[in-house]
C-alpha cells in the first residue's frame, strides 16, 4: 500500500495521497466517543449496527408469519433453512437443532460484518480486526469442548490424547499432534481464516480503488494506469462479495463440525 | 543500514509468504480437482461433495494463511 501511493507526491493538502506510515492504518479506527475512559471507536459501532441489522432482518421476515410470505421472507427463508438442514442437521446430526440458533446467529452476524467491507460508505470489514473472529472463535471452543466434556465425560480427554485406534507404539506422538491440533490449532485458524481473507480483500480494495482513483486524480499519464488500476479493482469488488459469503459459511461450517467431532469423536 | 536491513527484513516477509502459498495451493488444486471428478461420477452426490471439498480447502488454506499473518508478523 505504501509504495504504491508513495509513487506520488505527497500533497499536505491531499491527505488521502499521503502513505500511511504501515498498513495498520487502514485498519485503525478513530474513537469516537468515550465513557469513562473506556473509548468507543468505530469498529465497535459498526459491530452493533451488524447486530441490529441481522435483529431486524429476522424480525421483518418472522414477525408475522403469513402463509403466502413476501419475496423477503422467503429470501431470509431460504438461508435460515440452509443453515438449518444442510449445516445444523445435516453436519452435526438429528440433535444439531439444539446447536441451530447458535449456528444461525454466527453465521448472519459474520454475513453482515464481512458485507460492511464492501457497503459503500462503510467500507470496513469488522471481521478484519483480530478481535472479533477470535472471539467467535473462541466461544465456538468452549462449546465444543465443554459439549464434548458433557457426553462423553474424561474419555473425551482420553480419545484425544490416547486414541485406541492407532498401535500402542505410535500413541504418545498421535495423541500429543491430537491435543495440539483440538486445543489449539482449531480455534487459532478458524479466526486466522476469517481475520486473513478479510484483511486481504480490505487491502486489496484500498490499493486498487483508492490507489487507482488518486491515480485518476492526476490528470496526466498516472491517469491511464489508475483507470486500468481501477477498472481491476471492479471485479475484485464482486469477488470480494463471494468471499463475504464463502467465509460465513466456511465459519459457520467448521463451527458445526467441531462440535459434531466432540460429540461423536469415534467417526 | 538501518533502512537496508528493514528493506531485506520485509522482502524476505513477502518470500516467505510465498513460499508459504505454493503448498497449499497445490493442495487446494488436488481436493477441488478430485471433488470435480467425484461430483462428475455422481451428480447426485454433490450436495455432499461440495461440503465436504469446502472443509478440505479451509484445513489446506489454513497453512497459506498462517504464513500471510507471519507475513504481517514479520
Amino acid at each position: 500500500m505504501g509504495q504504491v501511493v508513495l509513487a506520488i507526491e505527497c500533497d499536505p493538502a491531499q491527505p488521502a495521497a499521503c502513505a500511511p506510515a504501515s498498513t495498520n492504518e487502514l485498519f485503525e479506527t478513530p474513537t469516537v466517543f468515550s465513557i469513562g475512559g473506556f473509548g468507543v471507536n468505530r469498529a465497535m459501532l459498526l459491530m452493533v449496527l451488524a447486530a441490529l441489522v441481522v435483529i431486524a432482518v429476522l424480525l421483518v421476515a418472522y414477525r408475522r408469519p403469513r402463509l403466502v410470505p413476501t419475496k423477503f421472507g422467503t429470501a431470509v427463508e431460504s438461508v435460515v433453512g440452509y443453515v438449518h438442514d444442510e449445516i445444523a442437521i445435516g453436519v452435526i446430526g438429528p440433535d444439531g437443532a439444539r446447536y441451530f440458533p447458535y449456528l444461525l446467529s454466527l453465521f448472519l452476524f459474520i454475513l453482515v460484518c464481512n458485507l460492511f467491507g464492501i457497503t459503500p460508505l462503510i467500507n470496513f470489514p469488522v471481521t478484519s480486526r483480530m478481535a472479533i473472529p477470535f472471539f467467535l472463535a473462541l466461544v465456538t471452543w468452549f462449546i465444543f469442548v465443554i459439549m464434548g466434556l458433557v457426553r462423553n465425560g474424561f474419555g473425551y480427554l482420553k480419545g484425544i490424547v490416547w486414541p485406541s485406534s492407532v498401535p500402542l507404539a505410535l500413541r504418545p506422538l498421535v495423541g500429543l499432534i491430537d491435543f495440539f491440533s483440538t486445543f489449539l490449532l482449531r480455534p487459532l485458524t478458524l479466526a486466522v481464516r476469517l481475520f486473513a481473507n478479510m484483511v486481504a480483500g480490505h487491502m486489496l480494495l484500498s490499493v486498487l480503488l483508492v490507489g487507482g482513483l488518486i491515480f485518476i486524480a492526476e490528470f496526466d499519464v498516472k491517469s491511464v494506469l489508475g483507470i486500468l488500476w481501477f477498472a481491476l479493482g471492479i471485479p475484485i469488488f464482486a469477488f470480494e462479495i463471494f468471499v463475504a459469503v464463502l467465509q460465513a459459511y466456511i465459519f459457520t461450517l467448521l463451527a458445526a463440525v467441531y462440535v459434531q467431532l466432540s460429540l461423536h469423536p469415534e467417526h | 543500514m538501518e533502512g537496508n536491513i528493514e528493506a531485506l527484513k520485509s522482502a524476505i516477509a513477502v518470500m516467505g509468504y510465498g513460499l508459504a502459498a505454493i503448498g497449499p495451493g497445490i493442495g487446494i488444486g488436488i481436493v477441488v480437482g478430485n471433488a470435480v471428478q467425484a461430483m462428475a461420477r455422481q451428480p447426485e452426490t454433490a450436495g455432499m461433495v461440495r461440503t465436504t471439498m469446502f472443509l478440505g480447502i479451509a484445513f489446506t488454506e489454513a497453512l497459506a494463511l498462517i504464513g500471510f499473518v507471519l507475513f504481517f508478523l514479520a
